[in-house]
């Protein structure tokens, strides 16, 4: 078991401040760490694997600080999101050369199980430069879990992989996970987090927007104002309608364009056709108009 | 561990390209003996011809080139396409890390210059192997210097192939043939006066003491492996988009 905290971590290159004032504690079980790209989320993971000095403020795994300490790797198994992998090399000797290096007693047979735990027994005699980004993040994987280490961070895991790898790695870090190890991986995409984690840390702009049970986050997102564009035979005449059903917030009609707001996304999906009806209007187009990530990370920091 | 790490390193480095090309560069030194040989010059002549041949070229040239190529490609090109996190992410201690890099990378080095010195020595005098012996231990004594401060120029700069290029150019070549007192840091005066010593007759005088040379050059080198480490301690991964 162990507990990689971070306690008031900033980091900054130059003026550029890339995390600012993050506090928090991760713990057994699986933790995503979500955030759209260049939120951060990699100088954080480099910070906890100790590849980063934060610029202020303290990472620890257990007691021991991240930086600096090149012993914490038998406890830390880290799958970095670049794709740079050693192309002359083939997978059996990677993780191999991998298990040597962090001194596994019985290197041979622990890469043998590493191959076998990523499915990647039939490529690993051949060489990873020839391998697909698929395999090249699964022989990643292996070379990271070889000395079966209680924590693993992963970059970006899922990058490139097709839906039936992504599932079975889904299964490797969830089997992983019920054997008590602390497992962190970040994410840009919410489904993937969704699927996989307990608990997540969402980062937006270097801070630490929301943190907690996903089933929390998940309400607070969809509990936000939504808005909707529509386009109808007549636009005017369905405003007047809608306005006067109670799931819409407010109704605007601007350079013929009609938006919608309201505070519930299903109610309001449910109302529209019946108002398209009443108003005798032919309604062409629902469409949500902010459902970016971007959009939901960012009402989320408002908050 | 250690046999892992040597592994790696000399894949790594023997795989390219570039190392067939520097052992095409040697072979030019043995190619250049041969010619003169056969010429089919005096005695006297051709021990003066070799040892210029090995001083000049040998040791002025051939080993600089391939110790700065080899020297900043040890540990600099994992710096440079990301592959250095598989060895930062393991319990390994770094000042081994550098040391042995920086064995593995003189191994090469030496290898790559030290042979074709000993074959254009043997094969410009005639036959007489004690020319090419002398210039070639002098090489590899040269070459650990040589690639200790290029590894560590490498942790330094991430243009360390330009600048030690340029290093080698500048400060061996111009600024300690006009300016004799910078020749007690100069590694090319440190292995000629290696040469010297150990040629005596023959060989091309060098303008060092062979004890300034020991010792400067033990400075040099450990000073260069000291901050070889440091930076290896040191180094900050940042993600592609930071």
């Amino acid at each position: 078991m162990s507990v990689l905290s971070l306690t008031g971590v900033s980091r900054w290159y130059g003026t550029v401040v890339a995390v600012n004032d993050v506090t928090f504690e991760v713990g057994p079980g699986i933790t995503g760490l979500l955030g759209p790209n260049g939120a951060g989320k990699t100088t954080l993971l480099h910070m906890m694997a100790g590849f980063l000095a934060p610029s202020a403020g303290e990472v620890r795994l257990d007691a021991t600080p991240t930086w600096r300490h090149p012993e914490i790797y038998r406890q830390i198994g880290f799958v970095p999101e670049r794709e740079a992998v050693y192309t002359f090399l083939t997978a059996h000797q990677f993780v191999l050369a991998s298990a040597r290096l962090s001194g596994v007693p019985e290197p041979e047979a622990a890469a043998d199980r590493a191959i076998d735990m990523v499915e990647l027994r039939d490529a690993a005699n051949r060489p990873i430069g020839g391998y697909s980004k698929g395999m090249r993040q699964r022989a990643k994987v292996a070379a990271a879990l070889v000395h079966d280490p209680p924590t693993l961070i992963l970059d970006e895991p899922f990058n490139g992989m097709d839906p039936r790898q992504r599932l079975s790695m889904m299964d490797l870090l969830r089997a992983m996970a019920a054997d008590g190890r602390t497992i962190l991986f970040s994410s840009h995409i919410l489904e993937e987090v969704e699927r996989l984690s307990d608990r997540v840390l969402v980062v937006v702009a270097g801070r630490l927007a929301a943190s907690g049970d996903f089933r929390r986050i998940r309400r607070l997102m969809t509990d936000r104002p939504h808005s909707f564009t529509l386009r109808s035979s007549d636009d005017r005449r369905l405003a007047r309608e809608l306005l006067a059903a109670p799931e819409v917030e407010s109704v605007e009609l601007r350079d013929g364009v009609l938006t919608l707001r309201t505070g519930d996304y299903g109610a309001l999906t449910r109302a529209v056709a019946p108002a398209a009806q009443r108003a005798g209007v032919s309604l062409f187009e629902l469409r949500p108009a902010d459902e970016s990530l971007e959009s939901v990370f960012s009402y989320l920091v408002r908050r | 561990m250690i046999v892992t790490l040597v592994s790696l390193t000399l894949r790594a480095l023997l795989n390219r390209r570039r190392t067939l090309l520097l052992g095409l560069l040697g072979a030019l030194i043995v190619v250049v003996a041969a010619v003169y040989r056969l010429g089919d010059p005096v005695a006297d002549e051709s021990f003066e011809f070799t040892g210029r041949l090995l001083a000049d070229f040998g040791l002025a040239v051939l080993l600089p080139l391939v110790a700065v190529i080899i020297g900043t490609a040890a540990l600099g090109s994992e710096l440079d396409d990301g592959t250095i996190v598989y060895l930062l992410a393991k319990p390994v201690p770094r000042p081994l890390i550098v040391v042995v890099k920086l064995m593995a990378a003189w191994a090469v080095t030496a290898l790559l210059v030290a042979v074709p010195i000993l074959l254009a020595g043997v094969i410009g005098t005639g036959g007489d192997p004690g020319l090419g012996i002398g210039y070639c231990l002098a090489a590899v004594v040269g070459a650990l210097e040589y690639t200790a401060v290029f590894l560590a120029l490498s942790l330094i700069t991430s243009r360390a192939l330009v600048i030690g290029l340029a290093y080698v150019v500048v400060w061996e070549g111009v600024v300690a043939g006009l300016f004799t007192g910078t020749r007690v840091v100069s590694v090319r005066q440190h292995g000629l006066a290696f040469a010297d010593a150990l040629v005596g007759e023959g060989g091309v005088a060098g303008e060092l003491v062979l004890e300034v040379a020991i010792v400067v050059g033990a400075i040099v080198t450990i000073g260069a492996i000291a901050m070889a480490v440091r930076r290896l301690s040191g180094v900050e991964l940042r993600g592609e988009t930071s």
